[in-house]
């Protein structure tokens, strides 16, 4: 489903990514872990098209996505949920799933969209004309991922969700992204939260200093030592 | 006396209903856009420039010639965006400001070249009203009613619409906006030309008011500018507290001193905001 | 080298006049001049990151001053200017305290400048029983002297203005190699870490303001003095200070030179499509004067001077 063929991406002068190579399937969840400045975002942004790739090339249902505008991106069915639970402050939780429909393709299937929505998010609906910068760190993570939702995506990167949530919230989100993965969406997620994240994914990726360390399936990667020792704490 | 004092606070009132208008148009490009668009009073000009040339010279009714200056003007504005904001907006701010200061130039001239440095003005009848000893003219009370009218109008647009949402997505978070599908440059047109047009219905407005020379613009643009600092910089209520305040205080002076010192008085409220309060009365406050 | 170039230029500049150009050409050169002194004068700030919008206040408060005072008591515009320039220093330390002191910097700055620029034009129109109002008043004839900065040759202002210029230009290098330099490059860099350093901002910004203010004025008078007639929308207005900032920004106000040539380029482009275009169409020549600035500004940030040094240096380096 999403092809990325050696990409290196840059800030200004400074290298992140290295000629970096992966891929997700249909219906796959997959994982990229790695310490902090490993290029996990960077990864994210550049798939996105918000930082694209200034070498390489992207392709998403056989399609070169490596040139291409965030907002046509989003058009073919891949969406990016930033960090932090970002939404739009001063719009309300109807509102900021509104604009979750804005595309063509989606608006008629609007109603539907919001009743499944409410259905894996009960919390948003209760809370539907409430501000979002007034929302929970938890519930703005929820009305995030529910935003991105509305666009009836085919695949869904996430980056790392259960980032500054407390730790019962870490489980509802984990639970959630379950969910999710039971309907058939394809994720790629990046997660500081190997342990969960793990217990989640069909494959994952080691990122480190901008290049993929380490590739497998689940079964594996979760045996591998270093995995165990450096992020699994065994 | 109190009666010169009534009639200018009615004045200013219906003064400060067009003046909304104007901050209306400034806060949405700032907000949305972020940039300040140096010679928007200069655009109300050219907007009179095409009124007082379709009903003046080519004869066409009033209102005929006022909704074409309103689509002419909103054409205007899109054009603005994409020949040259668009290019500005990689730019750092001062070069922004300086650009469109430029414009003013341009668009000063323009007028000069094309009308002359005299006054032009549209010989329309609008009657006087008189409640008790206020006197109303009907061309101020047409123009404060239909600022009303056209701000509810925009209100329900950016409250309703789904592009009015987009506009206010991209105004609050342009890179989550843009992940949603939202294309920047698409709303980044909307909205000059909506800025546009509503300097073609300010110059509407104003037609029957006052008369235009090449430099009407200037003093509407400094007007706009202590509103919308006023208001707050993006915040569209403030923008329309800032309006009446600015129009009321403004009438009050000049009929009491003099319009030089009224909109001294003006240029001095706004320095004041500037260095108390810089983020207005509504506004946020930024971290410089 | 380069030092031999300057002295090759200003050799070249001052035995102009006695190839013999026509009086036109000098007068053209007179005004190249004095704007560029106005034009240094206000880049003294600008390139610490003060840009100011309004600097005709300045321009405005001398020209008046100065004007006045020989219209009324027959005072010499030499001691005109110099008082011409304290009250425009006045103004600068009023106003530049109470933004320094409340943070106001960047476009914040520049927006309130521009309001500072209008309130004097307004004062000047409102006190019209003094001043002329809009139209402004003309200098009382006297006999040419230099005593009162009036000649009958254009030649003689020609080397006046040429002579203030190099003493601007002269101001600049010594501001360069002051303490005041260093601290104002830190301020303009990073504020905040400056501050920590123990550098008192707000002292340093008002200084280099004064000198600003003070030298700007001093230009006023030069140019009320050399055309004879004081208007306060050409003086100081938002045209004349939007004005200035053009000719300093588009010409490099970071650099010794940028300034001058700066105004070089858009008084004879001006002149220039003045000419070509004929006097009949006057607005055409400033349409096609904003144009061309709106165009420059868009593509040549850095400004004429600094784009052709950025440019040469890369050159440099690849070689």
């Amino acid at each position: 489903m999403l092809e990325v063929e050696n990409i290196s991406v840059y800030y200004g002068e400074f290298q992140a990514l290295f000629g970096l190579s992966m891929s997700v399937g249909e219906q796959e969840t997959v994982i990229t872990v790695g310490p902090n400045g490993a290029g996990k975002s960077t990864l994210l942004k550049a798939i996105s098209g918000l930082r694209p790739a200034k070498a390489g090339r992207i392709i998403f249902l056989g399609q070169a996505i490596d040139r291409l505008q965030p907002h046509r991106i989003v058009d073919l069915g891949l969406v990016y949920v930033r960090e932090s639970g970002q939404v739009f402050p001063q719009l309300s939780v109807l509102e900021n799933l509104k604009i979750g429909s804005y595309l063509r393709r989606s608006r008629p299937g609007f109603k539907r969209a919001l009743e499944e929505v409410y259905g894996l998010f009960p919390r948003l609906k209760e809370r539907r004309d409430q501000v979002a910068d007034t929302l929970s760190g938890g519930e703005r993570q929820m009305l995030a991922i529910a935003r991105s939702l509305m666009s009836q995506p085919k695949m869904i990167l996430l980056d790392e969700p259960s980032g500054g949530l407390a730790p019962l919230i870490v489980t509802l989100l984990f639970e959630f992204v379950a969910q999710i993965k039971a309907q058939g969406y394809s994720i790629l997620m990046v997660e500081q939260n190997v342990k969960k994240a793990l217990k989640l994914c069909d494959r994952a990726y080691l990122l480190e200093s901008g290049r993929v360390r380490l590739e497998g399936d689940r079964e594996s990667f979760s045996q591998e030592e270093y995995i165990r020792q450096a992020y699994l704490g065994i | 006396m109190s009666i010169l004092i009534m009639n200018a606070l009615v004045n200013g009132i219906l003064l400060g209903g067009v003046l909304a208008l104007l901050a209306f148009g400034m806060n949405l490009i700032f907000g949305v856009v972020k940039v300040i668009h140096m010679a928007y009073g200069q655009s109300v000009m050219l907007g009179m420039y095409a009124v007082y040339t379709l009903s003046g010279i080519y004869n066409l009714p009033l209102l005929v010639s006022a909704a074409a200056a309103i689509v002419i003007m909103a054409v205007f504005g899109a054009l603005l965006q994409v020949v040259v904001i668009q290019r500005l907006l990689q730019a750092n701010r001062l070069n922004q400001l300086l650009a469109l200061a430029g414009l003013i130039i341009v668009f000063e001239n323009f007028a000069q070249v094309v009308w002359g440095a005299d006054l032009r003005g549209i010989q329309v009848f609008m009657p006087v009203l008189s409640v008790g000893n206020v006197f109303i003219k009907t061309s101020n009370l047409v123009a404060f009613v239909g600022a009303l009218v056209v701000l509810g109008l925009l209100h329900f647009f950016l409250q309703r619409t789904y592009l009015g949402l987009a506009i206010r997505a991209i105004a609050q978070d342009l890179p989550g906006a843009w992940l949603m599908g939202i294309s920047p440059r698409t709303i980044y047109l909307v909205t000059l030309a909506v800025g546009g047009g509503l300097t073609g219905v300010i110059a509407a407005f104003f037609s029957p008011i006052y008369s235009v020379h090449p430099h009407f613009g200037g003093s509407f643009t400094m007007m706009a500018f202590i509103i919308v600092v006023l208001g707050g910089m993006g915040n569209l209520l403030g923008g329309f507290i800032g309006a009446f305040i600015i129009g009321i205080v403004t009438s009050l002076a000049a009929v009491l001193t003099s319009t030089e010192i009224a909109e001294i008085i003006a240029l001095v409220i706004f320095i004041g905001v500037v260095l108390v309060r810089p983020q207005g009365l509504l506004g946020v406050k930024q971290h410089r | 080298m380069k030092r031999a170039v300057i002295v090759l230029i200003f050799g070249l500049i001052a035995v102009f006049p006695a190839l013999g150009p026509s009086s036109y050409v000098l007068h053209i050169a007179t005004l190249i001049f004095i704007w560029a002194f106005i034009a240094t004068a206000w880049s003294y700030m600008g390139r610490f990151g003060l840009v100011s919008l309004g600097h005709g206040a300045f321009l405005g408060l001398g020209a008046y001053t100065a004007g006045l005072l020989f219209n009324s008591l027959g005072l010499t515009p030499w001691l005109g200017m110099i008082l011409g320039a304290l009250i425009a220093v006045g103004l600068a330390v009023i106003i530049g305290f109470a933004c320094f002191r409340f943070g106001v910097i960047g476009d914040y700055f520049a927006l309130l400048t521009l309001a500072l620029g209008e309130i004097v034009t307004l004062l000047l129109v409102a006190f019209r029983e003094y001043t002329g109002g809009s139209l402004g008043f003309t200098l009382k004839r006297v006999e040419p002297s230099l005593l009162y900065m009036r000649f009958d040759d254009k030649v003689h202002f020609y080397y006046l203005a040429l002579a203030f210029l190099g003493a601007a230009l002269v101001l600049w290098k010594l501001i360069d190699r002051s303490k005041m330099q260093k601290a104002l490059r830190a301020i303009g860099e990073d504020e905040v870490a400056a501050s920590t350093l123990g550098i008192p901002i707000v002292r340093y910004k008002l200084y280099i303001t004064m000198v600003s203010a003070f030298v700007t004025a001093i230009g006023g008078v030069l140019y009320a003095q050399y055309v004879t007639y004081l208007n306060p929308h050409t003086l100081a207005g938002v045209a004349p200070s939007l004005d200035i900032a053009f000719k300093a920004i588009l010409g490099g106000m970071f650099h010794l030179w940028g300034p001058s040539i700066g105004t070089a380029l858009i008084v004879v482009l001006e002149e220039y499509i003045r000419v070509a275009y004929g006097t009949r169409f006057v607005g055409i020549s400033q349409i096609a004067y904003g144009v061309a600035l709106v165009v420059l500004i868009m593509f040549l940030p850095k400004g004429i001077y600094g784009s052709l040094e950025a440019y040469f240096r890369k050159l440099r380096r690849r070689s």
